[in-house]
């Protein structure tokens, strides 16, 4: 993979952009949001990668018009998307924000999102009755929102982004916070909605989430494109750092003795304040996957899977440098 | 709202999306409706109308204690002085402004406004709709509460023509509301600030100025329902056997044909709602709304 000077990015021709950045910029007052960025993302699953603050989320939010770039012009689909709002028929959004009207069951949520995508009442019963079935949401969808889990909570937000079937869709940070269960059931139905051919930006700062999903990841850092290419170049270079995932658990002490027999851990740190564990590992592929087993057999569920940002901030360091 | 039907069975392990989603014919319809029954419920499940009605019972539990206690207190002087001078001097700018502040901000601050405009919902569309749903609701507020102060104020009495006297007074207050909510709506689009800078405005200008017999006054809500109110009803009672009319000396109308017409009054108050929200929709329509990302200093 190749570190990209802004606006010097390989393009081809032949193959219509998804979405089309050009020459982007947005500010917030002194604060820059994205810097001069220049993307195209080709149709399929794109990761979008970059640490806390990089500018992944605005990058999202004037993709999908609810931002005005401050320079520039944002195109997906082919259309220009500042108050464009016919475009948000083909188009599909789950914020990163945890954010939900509280007082709503998952169903009515669910089914409101559809009608006011513009579906009659029975498609948006029926739309809204399998979105939640696909991902595994229909035993508690009759419960309030208020008394979801974290993973409930974002399930129910990807079942409102797919409720009216978009084209694109954009998911921002969606595994974030997510117990093993929830990880492994979202990221099987992001697979699947590949499958059914529609086209997908993912978000996130853990590089090992996005390449289960995509070998095609976006670099960004500080609101600039450093990289653009195939997961497997950036591999080589972040494996050369220990990765740091935290588990929260309520027996977390039990769990550090079980998880320090495992050859691919190098450390384990208990965060008793945080009634979790901090692992090092070189080998995070082969640790995520033995999670969701871990976090179902025995007396240690796991309730929250979290990676910081140090192990990629170290990968951008370095490709910005070279 | 609608029940659930039961769940569709999907084969284990396969994502059951491959449905035709059949936008209704009356999109645009379904969307808006959808999003006007949204915000009534909200406001319903908001702790605001408690406060507020709470607040509204307020006139009618002190008529209640001035009937009781000054059993010779002309009923149109409690009238007066709770349903035409406490409320609309009070209560009328507050919930207009408690109501038609949070439109938008209330969205905004509970990050829920991502979930509207990412829907095919123009932004002016966004915005009316909403206000009409508030005016929805603060006017059956008002209206309801006014009712209770009049039951407070004439229940028991035998005098005749309350229930007109009601209505009149109902829909003055409901032409008022809905004028402050147009107004407070669009300042919330001018300012973050709304509740002070709408206190502020309320207390100057409705409070303090409207009060005074200068032009100015013809710039507030509260003068026009004034001249409405004086226009329609009588404000006279017998006192040592002489009439005496209680409104126009506190509302400082000496000479009613130096004040504009009934229609006259409910056409600019109805022109200036419509100017009002036509400019907050357009300012909605171009506005950014940042719901995550930092507001520009």
């Amino acid at each position: 993979m190749d570190p990209q000077p802004t606006g010097e990015i390989p393009r081809s021709p032949e193959v219509k952009p998804l979405v089309a950045f050009h020459d982007v910029s947005k500010w917030y007052g002194n604060v820059i949001g994205l810097n001069k960025l220049t993307l195209r993302i080709p149709p399929g699953v794109t990761g979008l990668l970059g640490p806390n603050g990089a500018g992944k989320s605005t990058l999202l939010q004037l993709a999908t018009g609810q931002l005005y770039p401050s320079q520039g012009s944002v195109e997906v689909l082919g259309q220009k998307v500042w108050n464009n709002s016919s475009l948000n028929r083909q188009i599909g959004l789950c914020p990163e924000q945890d954010a939900f009207y509280e007082w709503m069951t998952g169903w009515d949520f669910v089914y409101t999102s559809a009608r006011l995508a513009g579906m009659c009442r029975s498609d948006a019963r029926d739309a809204a009755a399998r979105t939640l079935e696909s991902v595994g949401m229909t035993k508690a969808r009759d419960r309030v929102v208020r008394g979801y889990s974290k993973g409930m909570r974002q399930r129910t937000k990807m079942a409102q982004s797919l409720v009216h079937d978009p084209q694109v869709l954009f998911l921002d940070e969606p595994l974030t916070g997510t117990d093993p269960v929830a990880r492994r059931d979202l990221m099987d139905i992001i697979q699947r909605l590949a499958e059914r051919g529609k086209s997908v930006l993912v978000s996130s700062h853990v590089l090992h989430e996005v390449q289960s999903l995509t070998s095609r990841i976006v670099l960004l850092n500080h609101g600039r494109l450093v990289a653009e290419g195939h997961v497997r170049e950036i591999r080589d270079l972040i494996d050369k750092h220990a990765h740091q995932i935290v588990l929260v658990c309520d027996n977390y002490r039990k769990l550090a003795g079980r998880i320090i027999h495992w050859d691919d851990v190098e450390g384990v740190r208990i965060l008793a304040g945080q009634s979790g564990l901090l692992v090092e590992t070189r080998a995070p592929d082969a640790f995520y996957g033995r999670l969701p087993e871990l976090s179902l057999s025995g007396d240690t569920p796991i309730r929250e899977v979290y990676s910081d940002d140090d192990n990629l901030e170290a990968v951008f360091k370095y490709l910005v440098n070279k | 709202m609608t029940s659930a039907p039961a769940s569709q069975q999907v084969p284990p392990g396969r994502i059951a999306l491959a449905y035709e989603a059949r936008p209704s014919r009356f999109v645009s319809f379904a969307s808006w409706w959808t999003l006007y029954l949204l915000t009534v419920r909200q406001h319903l499940h908001g702790k605001k109308w408690m406060v507020l009605a709470v607040l509204f019972l307020l006139p009618a539990a002190l008529a209640v204690f001035v009937r009781v206690t000054g059993p010779n207190v002309p009923l149109i002087v409690i009238e007066f002085s709770f349903a035409y001078m406490f409320i609309p001097q009070a209560l009328l700018p507050l919930v207009g402004l408690i109501y038609a502040s949070g439109i938008i901000q209330d969205e905004q601050e509970e990050q829920t406004l991502t979930y509207l405009l990412i829907r095919p919902l123009p932004k002016w569309a966004l915005y009316i709709i909403k206000l009409l749903a508030t005016l929805t609701t603060a006017v059956c507020l008002t209206v309801l509460f006014t009712g209770v102060t009049y039951v407070a104020i004439y229940a028991g009495s035998h005098t005749i023509g309350v229930p007109e006297r009601f209505l009149k007074t109902a829909a003055v207050h409901a032409l008022a509301v809905t004028a402050y909510c147009s107004l407070f709506g669009l300042m919330s689009l001018l300012t973050r600030r709304t509740l002070i800078v709408g206190i502020l405005y309320a207390a100057i200008f409705e409070g303090l100025l409207a009060n005074l017999p200068l032009s100015i006054r013809l710039i507030t809500v509260i003068y026009y329902s004034r001249v409405i109110a004086y226009r329609s009803l009588s404000f006279v009672v017998l006192q040592f056997r002489r009439p005496r009319d209680v409104a126009a000396p506190v509302w400082r109308i000496d000479d009613l044909s130096e004040h504009p017409q009934t229609r006259t009054c409910i056409l600019i108050l109805l022109a200036a709602c419509v100017i009002l929200s036509v400019i907050a929709a357009y300012l909605c329509a171009r506005k950014e709304f940042h719901v995550k990302t930092p507001e520009k200093p």
